[in-house]
């Protein structure tokens, strides 16, 4: 019992994770309609820019708001400068992700080559460790959990109480209506992919705070718990992705603590698939952009 | 220099029949699997298992399942097999009626998977350590090394040969036409009646055994096989083929097999040493490729050598 208790407090945390990575792939994939596989890498440049950061001396904290902030105008530009004229070139789909996977690997040896192909750490992060109804949680897992909370608050509240929001959640649903009600949809693009780089700029920066050691391929794994918590809530809809998040850690983190370690991916994948296979419009049914998912 | 010919041989050889696999299934059918290189694995694998005696035999150094001490040309057949039946494990995740960057991406994560699988359980295939078998040039062992070596390269030509002529088969006439078909429009295929599931699994068991088949080649030629070979991104390097050459072409990916695995990933071999770092040239090679996969998507989408369009009937 208490093994399961501390399992699911660990599982919180790297949900916590999870979901802001899943939620940042929602937001991007809920606009544009691309499944952006290049998200990975990307995710590997936050955490290799936090810790280039952290050993000019930079605390990991502001290391993380810095680079999210840098992976965030990464992602503006990618868009603007690769993807954006594709889509316009009517380039296929499955095209694009595979543009999208090259573009990963090409970033991911710019980046092996500046940075090496050896494991990194960020050092001891974790700090004190506090002990809340039978969870064992560390300083840096827990400012994590709130980090996250805030901003999927910050996200909530964006998309339903501003005008801004409310454009890109017009824009997400139908981006031809939008533009007729003189909405700027390049415009409103742009933050939509400047949102879901800094989101995915954080989420790399935390996993790598969280974990021990990591390396060049960090983002490429990290795909798969993050596209199972994606699926899981139905692609494309960020309030999904949260709990999908949640779920995949704390279901990855169960299978672990009672099986092998390597485990807690193979039940992101399971999940995956049986839901590919099951429900692909995810737990919660279509809502935000998830009905253009039939082929 | 002699000997870096046979390799060179025997590496476009295998990656002649990857990509020809690769071509059948994307190129031709239009199904993107990001998966490819686990075919090319099991065959791999599947070669080196048949191949070894039991692992307790062979002193316990490294863990496997099997051990079935088998011939070459057995072990071959089986490893081509066990990569059409993976083939067919991979392309029931594209079965759905989904989106097909979508299938790509549950591809994708199907090969990532099996890498992270593979890794973990050390008690399967010897986890990350990967398996290794001796000897090299398994049915020419007790040969020369001039022998063994041109032998070697007989063999892969003899099978690259075979392979076309089975390729040829699923690529042109009827059953080519069909799978264009479903490739162009899945739905007006199947609203005249052809079976897109059938065609579907078909084609991945197809090209599945040509991945197990290279992959079976491949590591009878360099005696050893672990994850690190078969990341997600060597599916990459076959994909840059298929697209430079030419999506549904069999001479263009031919073509594009040469210049890929050739020119670009040995050239960058040949590069002055830029910096202390030794894995640097590899790093550079795969960064061409990406770039080089985007450039061609964006400015030449059909490739150096396009697929013929068929003409029916008399043309006006």
């Amino acid at each position: 019992m208490e093994l399961l208790i501390e399992a699911i407090g660990f599982g919180i945390a790297s949900g916590a994770v999870i979901a802001l990575g899943a939620v940042g792939f929602s937001v991007q994939f809920g606009m544009s309609n691309i499944l952006n596989i290049t998200y990975g890498s990307l995710m590997t440049l936050g955490a290799y820019l936090g810790l280039f950061l952290i050993d000019r001396g930079a605390s990991a904290w502001a290391a993380l708001g810095l680079a999210s902030l840098v992976v965030g105008a990464v992602s503006v530009v990618f868009h603007r400068a690769l993807l954006a004229p594709l889509v316009r070139r009517g380039t296929r789909a499955f095209a694009l992700v595979i543009v999208t996977v090259s573009a990963g690997v090409v970033l991911q040896y710019v980046i092996v080559a500046f940075a090496g192909p050896d494991a990194k750490s960020y050092g001891e992060q974790s700090g004190q460790t506090f002990r809340l109804l039978g969870f064992i949680l560390t300083a840096s897992q827990v400012t994590i959990i709130l980090l996250t909370l805030v901003l999927m608050l910050g996200l909530h509240l964006l998309l339903t109480r501003t005008t801004l929001g409310r454009a890109m959640r017009a824009t997400a649903s139908n981006r031809i209506l939008a533009q007729s009600c003189g909405i700027n949809t390049d415009l409103v693009s742009d933050v939509a992919w400047l949102l879901s780089g800094l989101l995915c700029g954080a989420a790399g920066v935390a996993l790598a705070i969280t974990t021990v050691s990591f390396d060049f391929t960090l983002g490429p794994v990290f795909l798969i718990p993050m596209i199972a918590a994606a699926v899981l809530g139905g692609i494309g809809q960020p309030y999904g992705a949260m709990i999908g998040g949640l779920v995949v850690g704390v279901a990855g983190e169960v299978a672990s603590a009672y099986t092998n370690p390597e485990y807690s991916v193979v039940v992101a994948f399971a999940i995956l698939i049986a839901m590919l296979l099951v429900r692909p419009r995810g737990l919660f049914g279509a809502a935000w952009a998830t009905r253009r998912l039939a082929a | 220099m002699e000997y870096y010919l046979v390799i060179l041989l025997v590496y476009l050889g295998t990656d002649l029949l990857a990509a020809w696999g690769l071509n059948l299934e994307f190129g031709v059918a239009g199904i993107a699997n990001l998966a490819f290189i686990v075919t090319i694995a099991a065959g791999a694998y599947t070669y080196v298992i048949c191949t070894l005696s039991s692992p307790a035999a062979g002193g316990g150094f490294q863990q496997y399942i099997g051990g079935f001490s088998l011939p070459f040309p057995l072990a071959v057949v089986a490893g081509t097999l066990m990569g059409g039946v993976v083939g067919v494990l991979i392309g029931i995740t594209g079965l759905k009626r989904l989106r097909q960057d979508y299938q790509a991406v549950a591809m994708l994560v199907v090969s990532l998977m099996a890498a992270t699988i593979v890794s973990a359980d050390t008690s399967f295939l010897n986890g990350n350590a990967g398996v290794a078998i001796l000897p090299q040039f398994a049915p020419l062992s007790d040969q020369d090394p001039e022998i063994q070596h041109w032998g070697y390269v007989a063999i892969v030509a003899v099978a690259c040969i075979v392979g076309f002529l089975v390729l040829r088969r699923f690529t042109d006439g009827p059953i080519g036409r069909t799978l264009r078909a479903m490739r162009d429009d899945e739905s007006a295929a199947a609203a005249v009646g052809k079976d897109v599931v059938a065609l579907r699994l078909m084609v991945q068991a197809v090209g599945g055994a040509f991945g197990g088949l290279s992959g079976a080649l491949l590591v009878a030629f360099i005696g050893g096989w672990s994850p690190g070979a078969w990341a997600y991104v060597e599916t990459l390097a076959l994909l840059t083929a298929v697209i430079v050459g030419g999506m549904g072409s069999n001479r263009g990916v031919s073509v594009g097999t040469f210049l890929i695995a050739i020119l670009i990933l040995q050239g960058v071999q040949f590069l002055p040493q830029i910096s202390f770092r030794i894995g640097l040239r590899e790093d550079l090679g795969w960064i061409l490729l990406g770039t080089l996969t985007i450039v061609f998507i964006w400015v030449r989408p059909q490739g150096v050598l396009p697929e013929r369009r068929p003409k029916y009937g008399r043309s006006p």
